[in-house]
């Protein structure tokens, strides 16, 4: 017999109690990780998307929006492959990269294709008229996009941006994201007839659990060539740096390119962005309502505990024990308190975010490991704070009282 | 000599008014003493055990038990004394629901350094002791007034105290168990020469002692 044991023996028999007890704080806590492991995977999400892109301008005919560019449909509005030339005509500052497209949904055997035409590195650099303007479009990086390593720590390696920098694309050559292959059967060196024109496979990207993994890319002329949409791109992306940008870099394009819609990332990821924010802000109100709600009802729970064991805590007194060996007893049960809402929590929270995430999200959610520890340290401080008042008025039970009752 | 009092006054203070539960009382024991205290209801024999063990603070005067100042100690020397020194038995027994019979002999040995088997095998000792062995695994519920008193007693008994306070340990048992407790304690008197101070209502009960304490309004008589 030692203190811990019979902490844990009193803990035993009244664990029919515990759940009350326990209700709020692990709901809290269940909450905050469902939100918490739900909104990681969102925020990924927008880093995919950011990088997807590769770009944080995107110019856009006039009729269309980000949707439609994405959707790829047949009718998507188109704009003049021209327009790359008037921007970098221009002369505008903090213009770091452009990259025109055009995409297109196709069908290639059964399988539904995204179909993206996109310039090589080669032929971009190459453009005298962009060389003399500076813009070289080596440099993939804009002050304020994610750099490679941002990348990397949220789980994404480099191959879209290596997309990006594809260095030479043979006019009948093709890049295959990895889905389409797989669905495709296709493998580096095969043939693929598109739209009744022969490509051989160049590569096969690597998965990158984006809609990249269902395109196929070829040279943006070829794409214009067999699509018959001569001389149009859907899209124009651009590497803006941050400060440009807020210089009213958007607004110069604009004037530049009256007839076009033009959008940062900022706008495009917005909404989920802003999702984001609102979780956070959920899990936070969340948090001060289990420290305040959770932390009462650990304490009316253990206050309602040490009343009941009035005769049992003046026995202990009676026996020896000093106030501060009491208060430990009551805290070393709180903390068990805080063990259990905090696993409890954490295993709720974990399972409803892999359940709800799907849905809310559009996401496969798995369950992080780290936030054990986050809500075993939330739990087990709510639990030890509520259970302060209880504890000190528990040592300042006197022990006669014992002698006395009944 | 094991227990000194000199002039103790207890006064609680009531809204009704001051009671003077305890009133000048002086008196030694001396070790291995068998004390009976007795009075009416009211007359302050509770007040006086609980203030001899620091468990009540009294108004004034000294107790002394094995040279110890019980009234000046603070509470965490007081508990270690308690701890130490001295046993209880009540008349409702309070033993801990949760806790088997051995447990809740074992439970004054929860703050010594005794190793686990160690503390196992004292407390299987007393309930040999009390002729208990054979329910030590039992709960509280599981065993007759009787058997939870003997519990009671060998849980007083398990840290080989200087002093056993008794308050009424036969309160609520029938005549035939309460001879059966009385004997107990006397042969605990005797054969571990453990000093005994056992407030009690029934004269038959305090012939048991070798020495008597009437209180009469907080008074000694
Ligand atoms: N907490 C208290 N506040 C005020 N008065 C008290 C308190 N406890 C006891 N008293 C009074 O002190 C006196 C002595 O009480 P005590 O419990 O010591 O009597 P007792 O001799 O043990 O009686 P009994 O034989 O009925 O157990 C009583 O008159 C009682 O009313
Ligand atoms: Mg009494």
């Amino acid at each position: 017999m030692n203190i811990r044991k019979l902490v844990w023996l009193e803990f035993r028999q009244h664990k029919s109690q515990l759940i009350s007890g326990l209700l709020a704080i692990t709901l809290g806590i269940a909450v905050i990780v469902g939100i918490r492991s739900i909104s990681v995977v969102s925020e990924k999400a927008v880093a995919v998307n950011l990088d997807n892109l590769g770009a944080n301008i995107l110019v856009l005919p006039q009729a269309s929006n980000v949707d439609n560019y994405y959707a790829a449909d047949i009718d998507a509005p188109t704009m003049p492959e021209e327009y790359v030339d008037r921007i970098v005509s221009s002369n505008l500052q903090g213009v770091d990269n452009l990259s025109p497209k055009l995409t297109r949904r196709t069908m290639i055997g059964n399988e539904n294709v995204v179909l993206t035409g996109i310039l090589p590195k080669n032929e971009v650099t190459s453009k005298p008229l962009w060389q003399q303007s500076g813009i070289l479009g080596n440099e993939l990086k804009a002050s304020c996009a994610p750099d490679n390593a941002a990348n990397k720590s949220n789980g994404f390696e480099d191959e879209k941006l290596q997309r990006k920098s594809i260095d030479s694309l043979g006019t009948n050559e093709c890049l295959v994201g990895s889905v389409i292959a797989t669905k495709l059967k296709l493998a580096e060196g095969n043939p693929v007839d598109i739209l009744g024109e022969k490509f051989t496979v160049g590569r096969v990207l690597n998965e990158t659990g984006t809609i990249d993994d269902d395109r196929i890319f070829i040279h943006l002329h070829k794409a214009q060539e067999i699509l018959k949409i001569p001389g149009q791109v859907s899209a124009i992306e651009i590497m803006g740096c941050c400060n440009a940008i807020s210089d009213g870099l958007l607004s110069k394009l604009r004037n530049v390119l009256p007839d076009t819609r033009v959008t940062t990332i900022g706008q495009i990821v917005a909404t989920q962005i802003q999702t984001n924010k609102m979780m956070n802000k959920v899990s936070l109100i969340f948090l001060i309502i289990i420290i305040f709600v959770g932390g009462i009802s650990i304490g009316n729970f253990m206050w309602a505990n040490i009343n009941e064991r009035h005769k049992e805590i003046g026995m202990f007194r009676m026996i020896g024990f000093n106030k501060s060996i009491i208060y430990q007893m009551i805290l070393a049960k709180a903390l068990v308190l805080g063990i259990l809402g905090g696993i409890i929590g954490y295993i709720l929270g974990t399972l409803s975010g892999m359940w709800l995430g799907p849905e809310l999200a559009g996401l496969p959610v798995n369950p992080i490991p780290m936030l054990v520890l986050v809500s075993l340290s939330i739990s087990i401080g709510v639990s030890l704070i509520g259970s302060i008042i209880p504890a000190y008025l528990a040592g300042r039970i006197e022990p006669f009282n014992i002698m006395q009752e009944d | 000599m094991i227990l000194k009092t000199n002039n103790l006054c207890k006064k609680y203070q009531h809204e009704d008014g001051q009671v003077n539960a305890l009133n000048n009382v002086s008196f030694e024991v001396n070790k291995g003493d068998f004390v009976t205290i007795t009075g009416a209801s009211g007359s302050g024999k509770t007040t006086l055990l609980l203030t001899l063990a620091g468990l009540i603070k009294s108004t004034s005067g000294q107790v002394q038990i094995n040279g110890f100042d019980v009234i000046s100690a603070s509470d965490r020397k007081l508990s270690e004394f308690r701890k130490d020194h001295i046993g209880f038995v009540m008349q409702s027994f309070a033993l801990i629901p949760y806790l088997t019979a051995i447990e809740n002999v074992m439970l004054p040995l929860t703050l010594s350094k005794l190793s686990k088997d160690q503390k196992y095998k004292k407390a299987f000792n007393m309930l040999q002791l009390v002729d208990l062995e054979n329910r030590k695994n039992h709960l509280p519920k599981e065993l007759s007034a009787g058997q939870q008193q003997r519990v009671a007693i060998a849980r007083a008994l398990v840290n080989s105290p200087t002093l056993i306070l008794a308050d009424e340990p036969t309160g609520n048992l029938d005549p035939g168990l309460s001879s059966d407790i009385l004997h107990l304690l006397k042969k605990i008197n005797q054969q571990e020469n453990i000093t005994i101070l056992m407030v009690t209502h029934s004269p038959l009960a305090a012939e048991f002692g070798n020495r008597k304490i009437n209180l009469i309004n907080g008074e000694i008589n």
